[in-house]
């Protein structure tokens, strides 16, 4: 697939580029921002108003530049100044339920139970991160990109977005270990 | 090596990124630093923890949704377009200073006095006018009876010019 073609094709108005585009990208949008904000509606709202953005600032888009970290980096600024703006007051991250749970790599009931339990402590110990710290996760950890692709997204040295990942990591697992350690 | 080093140096212990002397260092901080080797293990579970979450599918509803983008931009790109063309910010710049002004003088307390300054001002425009009216009305009638006088006059004037050809 030639993505700069569809590109080409989108700003030119051809019929089915603008699908083809949203069907490549629609669910790697959505996902960052369900994982960063942890509310399927809110991600939903911020899933469109990104594309709605994209589809404005496509004609400004370098060609001989890498469009998924692009569109990524976009994603990005627009989550975390969202963020800023609202802080998500109003919203709670949705409960980590069956349907979002995966099939487990333990065996046997219990420690299928305590797995879910960790998850759940870590989705809804992400709010403690901040913005940044969350972002890094998210990207590293939840989206599985190279720290060579987060220096590109987060237009950061390569030794900062490491050193980034680490301390969002120390943060969270000091947050499971909080989280554990509190009585029931 | 000291605790903060080694949680420096954590995440690419464990991603094998270390150097084989830093990592034997790291291996004998863990042999005697029971908080640290407590953190390595929460940090274990918390990125296989990480690991183990799904992908969610976007539903059908945002697809739609995203798919339409382009249509609704079309439906209202003139308008916006028309709107957001540069040559017309000198006036929306214009208007903003315009409606900045009238609402200073609307509903500021200290703008009331300016309202009132410029009712006065009206005010005696309006008297100005009034008067000159009054003035201009006067100015007919005086025309008017000076036109009667002047017609008495030649009407006077006339039988006595007849009798002087009858003698």
């Amino acid at each position: 697939m030639d993505l700069n073609a569809i590109i080409k094709d989108c700003l030119e108005g051809r019929q089915g580029a603008w699908e083809t585009l949203m069907n490549t990208y629609a669910k790697r949008v959505f996902n960052m921002a369900y994982q960063f904000c942890g509310s399927r509606q809110e991600a939903e709202d911020l899933t469109q108003e990104i594309f709605l953005k994209l589809y404005n600032s496509l004609s400004k888009f370098d060609f001989e530049k890498n469009f998924t970290a692009w569109l990524l980096t976009l994603t990005k600024n627009y989550l975390i100044d969202e963020y800023r703006r609202t802080k998500w007051e109003k919203t709670l991250r949705d409960e980590f339920d069956e349907r979002v749970l995966p099939q487990t790599s333990l065996s046997g009931p219990e420690a299928t139970l305590e797995q879910k339990e960790t998850q759940a402590l870590i989705w809804a110990g992400l709010n403690r991160l901040s913005s940044e710290m969350r972002m890094a996760v998210v990207l590293r950890d939840l989206q599985g990109r190279s720290y060579e692709e987060m220096a590109e997204i987060l237009k950061l040295p390569l030794g900062t977005v490491k050193s980034r990942v680490n301390r969002a990591r120390i943060a969270l697992a000091e947050v499971l270990r909080e989280q554990k350690g509190e009585p029931s | 090596m000291t605790c903060e080093r080694f949680e420096e140096l954590l995440s690419a212990y464990l991603e094998g990124d270390l150097s084989p002397e830093e990592k034997r260092e790291m291996d004998a901080h863990l042999a005697s630093c029971l908080a640290c080797a407590e953190l390595l293990t929460v940090f274990r579970e918390t990125q296989e923890a990480l690991r183990g979450f799904p992908e969610v599918e976007p539903g059908p509803t945002l697809m739609a949704r995203l798919y339409a983008i382009p249509e609704k931009k079309s439906f209202f790109q003139p308008a916006f377009d028309f709107l957001l063309r540069p040559s017309l910010q000198p006036v929306f710049a214009a208007l903003s200073a315009l409606f900045i002004a009238i609402s200073f003088v609307f509903f500021l307390p200290q703008g009331r006095g300016i309202q009132k300054a410029i009712d006065r001002q009206l005010h005696l425009g309006y008297n100005q006018v009034e008067k000159i009216y009054a003035k201009a009305g006067s100015l007919t009638d005086e025309l008017g009876s000076l036109k009667n006088s002047v017609v008495d006059s030649i009407k006077t004037l006339t039988p006595e010019k007849g009798q002087e050809d009858k003698k």
